[in-house]
């Protein structure tokens, strides 16, 4: 396994101080692809909101280990649902904002910017929406311009919460298979959230599950067992 | 159109007016635009009212300390209530824009109480003080009066710098607006972007508050931008749509208002709800319209 790129060190996350999940202790690896698993409520959206920064921890801490020093870039994927379809942006401008983290306030995005843009909308196979209206595309193809948006950040971790919800069987494949894609290429270390894991289980190595207010950590082919894949889907269901 | 070779005749006497109602009929949509994105509509409405409440107080200031001014032409009583105004603007946008990302109790009805309570302290402190007997009540009340120069100059020195601010931090404005999340992982400071915004805000609110009246600011703040956002079909044409009906309409509603003797201000707002109507019916036939399928 690859040295560590983000450890956490009994880390307790939650809100207005009541914790969701105490005492995580773990580490992800470099370029490692991590599946964040666990049923409504267990935590993973907290958890994906303080790796992100966008919630503090409770207590404990999280050091990250850029190899430039600087600190880790993060290329968020959210949900394609929770964007407001008054914004008339379009496709290539919702990909664009993942530059503005490396433009200065008050400077015009530079060309060489907005080529890189259109690279990476291409990469994700979403060169064909740049022009059309973000809140007008089906949930693939947001979850691609939303990817793109993600790549344009030049990110060490690339980070996606549910990329796959509300998507049908065919588009998931395809967008899995390049999310896998562009970690090997392009080195990133990818962690997804997911309630689907039988379609993420072909590229996931390691598997982060949230269970009972617990957090257990290891590889997808030991941990993630029929048994214990049985007992979350009760869970779930019940 | 002799009343049209009137107005835009370099010697009309209310020629200040004209330009200070256009003024603000181009820059108010441009923060409207943002206030309609981030669904804050009534905060739109309840915004002048309160910052014409924080003129009534600052004009009542002097009487209650036993001071006197010289009347709605001076320096000093502009000054003075611009501070009011301004004071309240960002005092209430910003209590009212945190307890609307708290997200408890009944937003609608914070705002209604604040836009109705305004209204009538304002109503009843001016008429208790004798500025308000030479002009800021007819102000407050929507009537656009005499505009000095030195109020021209204020009104487009603010207005320029609100445009200069808008202008140069597009990006970091609507980035914040569209995806918080988004904005914090890369590093921006998400609260002084949303406290500029607001800031942007409370300064036009005040100074068309100041200019025209809470009547017309309120009225060009939102029409505008509602009736752009029916046909633009990205962000540019959404803000230049907004600012282009918000300024054509100040000057058509200063023609009609002066052709048939009407006080201006409710003249203005009554045309810009009939644009608007227009607007909506016209978006409602054209095919493959955008104002057909997202509606603000």
């Amino acid at each position: 396994m690859n040295e560590a790129l983000i450890t956490l060190d009994k880390l307790s996350i939650g809100y207005n101080g009541q914790p969701v999940l105490s005492e995580i202790s773990l580490a992800i690896a470099r370029d490692s692809f991590t599946a964040i698993l666990g049923v409504n409520g267990s935590g993973k959206s907290t958890l994906l909101k303080t790796l992100l920064g966008l919630l503090p921890p409770i207590a404990g801490r999280i050091d990250t280990a850029a190899s430039t020093g600087a600190p880790l870039v993060f290329g968020y994927v959210p949900q394609s649902i929770q964007f407001d379809p008054i914004y008339l942006l379009k496709g290539f401008e919702v990909a664009l904002m993942g530059t503005y983290g490396r433009i200065r306030p008050g400077r015009f995005v530079p060309s060489s910017e907005r080529a890189f843009t259109r690279e990476c909308l291409r990469a994700a196979g979403a060169e064909e929406f740049a022009r059309k209206r973000f809140a007008e595309l089906s949930g693939g193809q947001k979850q691609r311009v939303l990817i793109a948006r993600a790549l344009t950040t030049r990110p060490d971790v690339l980070v996606l919460d549910e990329p796959t919800a509300g998507v049908d069987a065919a588009a998931t494949r395809t967008v899995l298979e390049f999310i896998a894609h562009a970690r090997k290429e392009r080195k990133i270390t990818v962690l997804l959230v997911t309630h689907d894991f039988a379609a993420v289980r072909r590229h996931a190595r390691q598997v982060l599950w949230l269970h009972h207010g617990k957090v257990l950590h290891g590889a997808a082919d030991e941990l993630v067992t029929s048994e214990r894949m049985a007992e979350m889907f009760e869970m779930e269901i019940g | 159109m002799e009343t049209l070779r009137l107005i835009l005749s370099p010697d009309f006497l209310l020629r200040n007016s004209v330009y200070t109602s256009v003024l603000v009929g181009f820059s108010c949509p441009l923060v409207g635009v943002f206030l309609v994105m981030r669904r804050l509509v009534f905060m739109g409405v309840a915004l002048p009212q309160i910052s014409s409440t924080g003129v009534a107080v600052a004009l009542s200031l002097p009487l209650w300390l036993g001071f006197s001014l010289t009347g709605h032409g001076s320096h000093s009583a502009h000054v003075l209530a611009f501070v009011g105004s301004m004071t309240f603007s960002l005092t209430a946008i910003l209590v009212l824009a945190f307890l609307e990302r708290r997200g408890r109790g009944q937003p609608e009805g914070r705002l209604g109480t604040a836009y109705v309570v305004a209204a009538a302290l304002s109503i009843l402190l001016l008429s208790k003080n004798p500025y308000g007997e030479i002009g800021w009540l007819d102000l407050l009340k929507g009537e656009v009066i005499t505009v000095s120069n030195f109020d021209l100059l204020l009104t487009a020195a603010t207005l320029a710098l609100v445009l200069a601010a808008l202008g140069l931090f597009h990006k970091e404005l609507l980035l914040v607006s569209f995806d918080r999340a988004m904005a914090i992982t890369l590093g921006k400071n998400v609260v002084f972007w949303d406290v500029l915004l607001y800031l942007l805000i409370g300064l036009t609110v005040s100074m068309a508050v100041l200019s025209v009246g809470p009547l017309i600011a309120f009225g060009f703040l939102l029409i505008p931008a509602l009736t752009a956002h029916l046909f633009a079909r990205n962000m540019r044409q959404f803000t230049m749509l907004a600012s282009l009906v918000g300024g054509a309409t100040a000057f058509l509603g200063f023609w009609v208002a002066y052709q048939y003797d009407a006080p201006v201000g409710p003249t203005d707002v009554v045309l810009l709800g009939m644009i608007y109507a227009a607007a909506w019916i016209i978006a409602r036939c054209l095919p493959g319209n955008p104002g057909k399928s997202h509606k603000a």
